[in-house]
């Protein structure tokens, strides 16, 4: 019958692309990407593209600042090339990276050993701590509180990859984006919320002085060490790029680039505590 | 990069895939038997000779049919409990919330798809069928169960497959607020792993097959109750 042959060619179709998708991927991998970054003269470096205060559009100049976009240009600036900024979604910073649309991505992406069996991970750019929020009324003041409760956390983000490891005893929900996540904890359809830091604190920055602010619980659960991230089989480009992020803390560019965004002249008041070092040390 | 079809098998991954899969074929069947339900009783409340109930089924179907599904799902997972006392907002909020309200906006949903097919199946049967039908005899009633209806719904079949179809799809769109059906640990698994071609070959899999399995049905159920008249 026609109908059954014309359901055999589009079988045939998708497995002809299919086939296609994965050539695309395997030839990702030739030569190192750090000679194609020369003889071009340009470094294409993606980063997140809604992530304050890592990377995001600033609202009155239309254009992507923040430490990430920070790091792409002396990562350019070091190697001597141009540099090509590619905001990336939070979920295309893989793709992306894999199909060899952008050389490196300073995404804000944490270690985690599967992760690293994907991609290459450079030494520590940055350390974050994921906590815990709450509602100040609902009276749960440290992580042993929220056992049998229901937390969210954002998709596609590190924390919810490491949420159920370690909020084990909690129902782990994971939402649209943060933005979602926070809705959820107002209208009580969940008593946690994690995920960075910097993304918590904005919350209740912002939540203070109304009827019903929110809280962070002090102790962290997790602390993610974030590298830039390359393609496999790059051991010249990541050697470079391990090169400047070691010479960008010791000239103390890094801890000026830290208080800029994170520290000092930020909302967050934070203080610098991490070192340069291996991501999976800690681990 | 190395596509490795064995990771999916892995102890950690496999278990994942399939649980997601099976929620993702629950809140389905259960969406659109919600759905079929409904739309038979906004077909029939559309039937009662009144205007404000004729407009109140139309305002119905025009905000499910014009407003994006995603938004109807946070409708109801966010707005609807508030209007609820505290303490029965709290109960509610500690179940199994999140798939209760999606297969709720899901159903209705398509419920208002469904009853547009029905209907407009319904007036593809020619006017003469009904006077013929009471002229032997039947109530409205009979006329409507065993000379409309029958012939209706069987040319309602395609349009109503190809509803059924996106409310698979739909499906995923649960994911927003937490449901772990099939994107939703394909996405969870991705981000965990980085392995975004080998996750995504498979829900892609999965999803063909079930759709082209749905496409079965219907044209089974198509030649086994081939529209009668074909006027």
């Amino acid at each position: 019958m026609t109908k059954k042959s014309s359901l055999s060619g589009k079988t045939g179709k998708i497995v002809a692309l299919s086939l296609l998708l994965g050539s695309l991927f395997s030839s990702a991998a030739h030569a190192d990407v750090f000679d194609d970054i020369k003889a071009r003269g340009k470094l294409v470096c993606g980063t997140q593209n809604a992530s304050a205060p890592y990377a995001y559009q600033d609202p009155v100049s239309r254009t992507f600042v923040g430490y990430d976009v920070d790091m792409c240009k002396e990562l350019a600036k070091a190697l001597g090339v141009a540099l090509e900024h590619h905001p990336l979604s939070t979920e295309a910073r893989i793709p992306e990276l894999k199909l060899g649309r952008v050389d490196v991505v300073a995404g804000s992406m944490a270690y985690l050993p599967e992760r690293a069996e994907q991609v290459d991970f450079s030494l520590q750019y940055l350390q974050g701590d994921i906590k815990v929020m709450v509602k100040k009324k609902s009276g749960i003041r440290k992580l042993s509180d929220l056992a049998d409760k229901k937390i969210c956390a954002s998709k596609g983000s590190s924390s919810a990859a490491v949420a159920s490891r370690v909020l084990t005893k909690s129902q782990v929900l994971t939402f649209q984006d943060v933005a979602s996540c926070y809705l959820g904890l107002q209208s009580e359809k969940v008593e946690g919320f994690t995920a960075g830091e910097l993304a918590l604190k904005r919350f209740e920055i912002d939540s203070q002085g109304k009827g019903d602010p929110v809280v962070l619980l002090p102790e962290a659960t997790y602390a993610e060490h974030i590298g830039i991230v390359v393609n496999k089989g790059n051991p010249k480009l990541l050697a470079a790029i391990n090169d400047v992020i070691q010479r960008l803390d010791k000239t103390g560019a890094l801890t000026t680039l830290y208080d800029k965004w994170l520290g000092e002249q930020s909302i967050y008041k934070l203080k610098r505590k991490f070192k340069v070092e291996p991501v999976d040390k800690a681990v | 990069m190395d596509f490795q079809l064995s990771f999916l098998m892995s102890s950690n991954v496999l278990p994942l895939l399939l649980q997601g899969a099976a929620t993702t074929v629950r809140l389905f069947s259960t969406a659109w038997i919600i759905g079929i339900l409904v739309a038979f009783l906004l077909v029939g409340l559309r039937a009662v000779p009144n205007r404000w109930i004729g407009r109140i089924v139309a305002l119905f179907v025009e905000y499910h049919r014009n407003v994006p599904t995603v938004v109807q799902i946070m409708v109801w997972y966010f707005g609807m409990p508030e209007i609820l006392p505290q303490d029965i907002k709290l109960w509610i909020n500690r179940g199994d919330t999140e798939f209760l309200f999606a297969m709720i906006a899901l159903g209705l949903n398509v419920s208002a798809f469904f009853a547009e097919d029905i209907r407009s199946g319904m007036r593809a049967v020619p006017h003469t069928q009904l006077e013929a039908a009471r002229s032997i005899g039947l109530s409205a009633f009979g006329a409507l169960i065993y000379v409309l209806l029958p012939q209706a719904l069987r040319i309602s079949v395609p349009p109503l497959i190809n509803r059924s179809l996106i409310l698979f799809k739909d499906t995923s769109l649960a994911m927003a607020i937490g449901v772990a059906e099939l994107s939703y640990q394909t996405k969870a698994i991705e981000n965990l792993s980085f392995r975004s071609l080998e996750v995504f070959f498979a829900s892609t899999v999965f999803y063909l097959l079930a759709s082209l399995a749905l496409m079965g049905i219907g044209a089974w159920f198509s030649r086994r109750f081939p529209p009668a008249f074909k006027g």
